[in-house]
Parts: C-alpha cells; sequence; structure tokens
C-alpha cells in the first residue's frame, strides 16, 4: 500500500501550499485596495503642481531654467528603478529590471554612463550584483512610503543634478497600474522637462511674487517628490495586483492538482479493494474446490 | 459676501476643496488675504497658518509646511507638502517631534545637507504647536 501512502502525502503537502498561496493572495488583495487608494489620493496635487510649472512655462517667453534646458553636455544619466522587497509576484520585478538594462544598454550606446537609484530591495540587490553606479538606495520603504522620504529623495536626486552638468537627465522607471490584470513597466524622463519648453508663449497677467522664476524652483522639488511618491505608491499596487494574479494562478492550480490526485488516490484505493476480493473469493473457491 | 473655490492639496490628500469667503496665508513677501475676485496670482507659501473665513464667518486655522499658492479664475489652490487642521494636530506628537529636532541639530551639527532638513523638521513641529494652540 505504499502508493496509497505516497498519494496522501503529496495531498497533504497541496493543501498546505494552497492554503499559503491563499492567504498571500487574500493579503495581497486588502494591501492593493489600500495602495490603490493611496495612489489616487495623490493625483490632484500632482496635476496641479504640474499644471501651474507649464502655465509659468507657457506664459513667459523669456522664461528659462536649468531644469527646462536640454542640457548639451553628455556623461551621465541617472535611473530611478523601483521594484519590490519580494519576489512571488510573477513577472512584476523581472518585467522592471529588464526595461531598466535595456535603457542602460541604449544609454552606453550613446556614450552615456547610467547611476541609478534603485527603491525596493530586489532593485538594490539586482544592481549590488552588477556592481552598477549607485546613488543612493532605499528599501522595505514601499509599504508605508511617506511625502517627506520622497521629499528627501527628489532633493538628493536634484542636487546631483544641479551639481554635476554631466548629468544629461534623471529618469525614472515604474510600473504602470493600469487594471488589476495589467501592469505595465514604464520608463519616463522627469528632469530635464524639455515638453515644457516647446510651449508657445501666450501672455496672461499674473502676479508672480517674487518672480515667476522662483516659484517654478519652488515647484520643480515638489514636482519631484510628487512624481516619486506616485511611482512608489503607484508601483507597489502593481506589485500587490501581479502578486494577487499569481498567488490565484498558484491556488487554482494547486486546486487542480489535489482534484486530480484524490481521483488518482481513489482508483488505486478501489483498485486495492477489488484486489483483496479477488484474492479472497480465489481463496474461498480454491478450499471448496 | 462674495465666495470662491478653495482647494488645499497635499500630496497624500486633498485637505480642503469647497467655497470660501477668504483665505489668510504666509507667503515670502509677507501675509496675503485672498477675496473672491483677486488678480490672478502664485506666490510662495512659508511654513505657517492658513486661516480660512467660511462663508457662513465661521473660521478655520491649518497648518501648512510650506509651498505655492495659486490664484487663477475659477479658483484658489493651496500645494502644500503637508498641511493639517488645527484641531487634529495632536500636541504630544508635536511636541515629540520638536524635541526629535532639536536632538537632530545637536547631532548633524556638521553636515549641512542633514542640519537643513533638521532645521525645517524643527520650524514644522513649532510652526504645528503654534496653529494647535489657537483652535
Amino acid at each position: 500500500m505504499a502508493n496509497l501512502k505516497d498519494i496522501k502525502r503529496r495531498i497533504r503537502s497541496v493543501e498546505s501550499t494552497m492554503q499559503i498561496t491563499k492567504a498571500m493572495e487574500l493579503v495581497a488583495s486588502s494591501k492593493l485596495r489600500r495602495a490603490r487608494e493611496r495612489a489616487e489620493a495623490s493625483q490632484p496635487f500632482f496635476e496641479q503642481t504640474y499644471k501651474l510649472m507649464s502655465e509659468i512655462a507657457a506664459e513667459d517667453p523669456y522664461f528659462d531654467s536649468q531644469f527646462v534646458r536640454p542640457r548639451t553636455e553628455k556623461g551621465s544619466a541617472i535611473l530611478i528603478v523601483i521594484a519590490g522587497d519580494r519576489g512571488l509576484a510573477g513577472g512584476f520585478n523581472a518585467n522592471v529590471l529588464r526595461l531598466t538594462q535595456q535603457r542602460i544598454g541604449e544609454l552606453k550606446e550613446q556614450g552615456c554612463e547610467a547611476v541609478v537609484l534603485p527603491i525596493g530591495q530586489k532593485a538594490v540587490d539586482h544592481f549590488a550584483a552588477r556592481g552598477a553606479k549607485v546613488l543612493g538606495s532605499y528599501d522595505h520603504i514601499a509599504e508605508h512610503m511617506s511625502i517627506y522620504l520622497a521629499m528627501d529623495m527628489a532633493e538628493l536626486v536634484l542636487s546631483a543634478y544641479r551639481r554635476h552638468s554631466s548629468v544629461q537627465s534623471v529618469e525614472i522607471v515604474f510600473t504602470n497600474y493600469v487594471s488589476p490584470l495589467v501592469q505595465e513597466a514604464q520608463c519616463m524622463q522627469v528632469i530635464p522637462l524639455t515638453q515644457l519648453a516647446g510651449s508657445h508663449p501666450r501672455r496672461c497677467a499674473v502676479e508672480y511674487e517674487p518672480s515667476p522664476e522662483a516659484v517654478f524652483e519652488k515647484l520643480v522639488p515638489q514636482y519631484v517628490s510628487g512624481l516619486l511618491y506616485g511611482a512608489v505608491v503607484e508601483s507597489f499596487a502593481s506589485e500587490q495586483a501581479a502578486r494577487r494574479t499569481a498567488m490565484e494562478n498558484a491556488t487554482d492550480n494547486a486546486t487542480e492538482m489535489i482534484d486530480q490526485l484524490s481521483l488518482q488516490y481513489n482508483r488505486a484505493r478501489q483498485g486495492a479493494i477489488t484486489q483483496e476480493l479477488t484474492e479472497i473469493v480465489g481463496g474461498a473457491n480454491a478450499l471448496e474446490g | 459676501m462674495n465666495t470662491y473655490r478653495l482647494m488645499i492639496l497635499t500630496p497624500d490628500k486633498t485637505l480642503f476643496d469647497g467655497e470660501v469667503a477668504e483665505l489668510i496665508a504666509r507667503t515670502t513677501e509677507g501675509d496675503v488675504g485672498i477675496l473672491a475676485g483677486h488678480i490672478r496670482y502664485a506666490a510662495i507659501l512659508k511654513t505657517g497658518a492658513l486661516t480660512i473665513k467660511m462663508p457662513d464667518g465661521t473660521t478655520r486655522t491649518a497648518a501648512e509646511a510650506g509651498g505655492v499658492l495659486k490664484v487663477s479664475d475659477e479658483r484658489t489652490t493651496v500645494m502644500t507638502t503637508a498641511a493639517e487642521w488645527a484641531e487634529e494636530i495632536d500636541p504630544d506628537w508635536a511636541e515629540r517631534s520638536r524635541q526629535d529636532a532639536l536632538r537632530k541639530i545637536e547631532q548633524y551639527k556638521n553636515e549641512p545637507d542633514r542640519l537643513e532638513r533638521a532645521n525645517l523638521k524643527l520650524q514644522r513641529a513649532l510652526n504645528r504647536l503654534a496653529v494647535s494652540g489657537r483652535k
């Protein structure tokens, strides 16, 4: 009866795995809901900040800022990479890191060195293993992301940009939450805000205190920290959604496996009983005969 | 009294969105009062208090941690990194963060970057204490 015991043991093992995947699925869905709420709450602030920045850039024909002007000197680019702290989230981490490696390759071809700012344990480990040049690193912060932390990060990036004229751009790689089933890794340029430089001047009298440039310079860190906050929260929501889908599939597979194993088990049990019966009947017949 | 639409936005929430009669805020150039029909205007806010006069005559006060004030035709927007209503501030918590800030200032005397941040933290804590005392 070794076969029967083996099957029983496998069923039990699959069942306990299923309990774990099921629990992870539930945890991920509740975390997802909270992360979505936070991502949505940060939307108006970010939109208004960006709107005011584009208005300032559009209204003043003589407007100029180091954060808008494209830089001619090419040397390096800062890549902010947001991945998760844990695995078991389907292709979530792999997609972000693959896109980043691809972008680093493109930059290299242009003779531009990438300096990374990894956020999330998986990104930190990835770049540490590859010996990449790192500006700073953050892990285990996504779930309790705060605006003060985002401001710190923005300040770190902006001061590097101000200090070194060789930094041609700051880009961010994060995962955009499209729907509960679709999350997309994306690479986006943060600075310079070249899209603002091209807008056509249109006059409409606004009084700026102390000056349009000063207001704009104040908005840039606010814009970058708002963007970072949003990207971290959005990525976290994507991670949870990816994990939920992955765990849902794992739970489904486990259920299917248990069904199959139970069938096998019952067949084996029935076979054993039949065999026993045949043996008894055969034995009885032999005695009579 | 004429009213206008005011929005107070922070990265993690919309603190206020509704009709008000007047807003008083502290800019880098001095205190300003915004009434309905104000010209288009934008200014940098220092860490300080926002005082709102509601259409029914009541007054509300909020602590604000620096940002930008913008007046446009359709509405007035305050974008600030942090804001809370005076009645929602926990004075004990504000006091703790004031002491924490003082400790950090002592600790990072020789690191300009961190000292700057600790100073900002102290400013925010002092501002919260001042505003919560005014409720």
